[in-house]
């Protein structure tokens, strides 16, 4: 009998996961291909969140742009601002005080302690250990009272100004948010030991999601995702604002799995907790550090600044270019997330379909900070990614 | 199998107190400075427009004094409005005032189904200075 039908059955299975999926919090898509449970490519899609931050800083003035670029990430916000307003300084020639030195270490500190607790507890959520999960988001709340005490939000802290910062730390309120972290750090060390001890863990974490320094480099993986796999950069170690003053220690581990991403987050907390309170007991009185509002200059000469800072999830570099005018000419945000995520699709290959959410997790994505555009070319129905090189020409 | 790590603090919550705060029944513990809802203090205010000019979220109009209401030193009879539900609470309005006009407060219980703005507080502000 002659053959008259032939039936294709596809080597590989195609799982979306995303851009809703209750293991990803944040609009992302990962468009795996499988063998079987062993994942053979992986797509990072993104699209679903952009907002144009970058053109809206270009329509708002130099103080404006202070508050709308702390809104593209909201759990790094004081560090987007204080990028921006440290590059803002660098154009306009200001030098703020020590005191604010020192308070904006103290707040981007804190910060990165509550970053780190969220996406370890997140990382305790997508293992399925919500026990975990709940604990350590208890003790989170602890920090944001902290910030709100310091920033007067729990979250989104408009702490900074060109200049200085926008309030003050009185006497009481330092030995209050001393008070928190002196609580605060037996809660983190007990997680260090559950995340080093519970085999639970260790047998979800431990030898996924490999990635080799050469890998990191390669692909340009920046922060704790870097420093878990034994390449030490940080930017802090630049010296910007009060931290050439602040003794601190940058964490290195070479296991390169997910579990070592996340120890790296653990003991950067405790880190950060011992640098919070040498800022708390050596904060110096040597100038107003609350600029008045109102006496800021109202002109900005020609120039530009190139600013980086190191976000809890890795190294933010701002550039911003002044022509003189009330706004700014251009703001280039190169956020972490971005290198993090959608250079990272090599890292899945050979794991199992459930281990992507906890490769995913364990770069810490941040969604909102990473969107880019995608342009659709209607007459031929094409559509491309925008590279740096073009955005930064302008879009024809 | 290894010895589950969290028992100890499992049972010592489980026969604690709650920590989980039951609002809106109950009160959430808030700082006194907490930027929370503002408004312009009429007595005040003059009209100068800064703070509509500054606001990040473009959350401020201004907007013309009723007839009746007579204010000490406002020459263009207008005054700001701000939206709750467009603002983001940065107090970008209350630092660069120049006459020091807004009165914050560290009220957050805005949520509801109307939209709210500051026209009411500001105006009650006036009264109360009158009596």
């Amino acid at each position: 009998m002659a053959v008259d039908k032939v039936v294709e059955i596809p080597v590989s299975l195609e799982v979306p996961i995303g851009p809703q999926h209750p293991a990803l919090h944040e609009p992302v898509m990962l468009k795996v291909y499988a063998e079987g449970e062993e994942v053979v490519k992986v797509e990072v899609n993104t699209g679903y969140n952009h907002r144009g931050v970058e053109k809206l800083t270009e329509k708002n003035s130099f103080y404006r742009n202070i508050f709308i670029v702390s809104r593209v990430c909201g759990i790094c916000n004081i560090v987007h601002s204080d990028v921006y307003v440290r590059a803002v300084e660098q154009v306009m020639n200001i030098e703020p005080p020590r005191r604010a030195k020192y308070l904006r270490v103290l707040a981007m500190e804190l910060e990165r302690i509550h970053s780190h607790m969220i996406i370890n507890a997140i990382m305790a959520e997508v293992l399925g250990y919500d026990t975990l999960f709940m604990y350590i988001m208890r003790d989170r709340e602890k920090v944001m009272k902290a910030k709100e005490i310091l920033t007067g939000n729990r979250v989104l802290g408009d702490y900074l100004m060109v200049g200085g910062v926008r309030r003050d730390l009185s006497e009481v309120d330092r030995e209050r948010i001393k008070d928190v972290l002196v609580k605060l750090e037996p809660e983190v060390r007990k997680y260090v030991r559950v995340f080093e001890e519970d085999e639970t863990i260790g047998k979800r974490l431990r030898g996924v999601g490999v990635v080799k320094p050469r890998d990191v480099t390669l692909h340009g993986l920046v922060g704790p995702t870097a420093r878990g796999s034994g390449i030490n950069i940080d930017a802090r170690r630049e010296g910007y604002d009060a931290y050439n003053e602040v003794p601190f220690n940058i964490i290195v581990r070479g296991d390169m799995d997910s579990w070592s991403r996340m120890m790296v987050r653990w003991h950067e907390t405790i880190e950060s907790i011992n640098m919070c309170k040498y800022v708390l007991e050596n904060l110096p009185s040597d100038g107003p550090a609350v600029p008045d509002e109102t006496k800021l200059s109202r002109k900005f000469p020609v120039g530009e600044a190139f600013a980086r800072v190191e976000a809890p999830r890795g190294e933010l570099t701002y550039y911003v270019m002044s022509d003189g005018r009330q706004n700014p000419f251009r703001v280039k945000i190169r956020t972490p997330s971005f290198n993090n995520i959608i250079n990272s699709g090599f890292s899945y290959i050979g794991y199992t379909i459930a281990d992507v959410p906890v490769i995913l997790t364990s770069y810490d994505p941040c969604i909102s900070c990473m969107e880019r555009a995608i342009v659709t070319d209607l007459r031929r129905g094409e559509r491309k990614y925008i590279r740096f090189k073009d955005l930064s020409m302008g879009l024809k | 199998m290894g010895k589950p790590s969290l028992l100890k603090d499992v049972l010592k919550w489980f026969i604690g107190r709650p920590i989980t705060i039951q609002y809106p029944y109950e009160e959430t513990p808030i700082e006194n400075r907490f930027r929370g809802r503002h408004f312009a203090d009429l007595s005040k205010c003059t009209g100068c427009s800064l703070c509509a000019i500054e606001c990040p979220a473009d959350a401020i109009t201004m907007e013309k004094l009723p007839e009746g209401v007579s204010v000490p030193k406002n020459p263009r009879r207008i005054y700001p409005v701000v939206s709750y539900g467009k603002c983001v609470y940065c107090y970008r309005c209350v630092t660069v005032c120049p006459f020091d006009a807004y009165i914050t407060t560290n009220d957050y219980k805005l949520a509801g189904p109307a939209k709210l703005y500051s026209r009411d507080y500001s105006l009650q502000s006036i009264r109360g200075g009158e009596q």
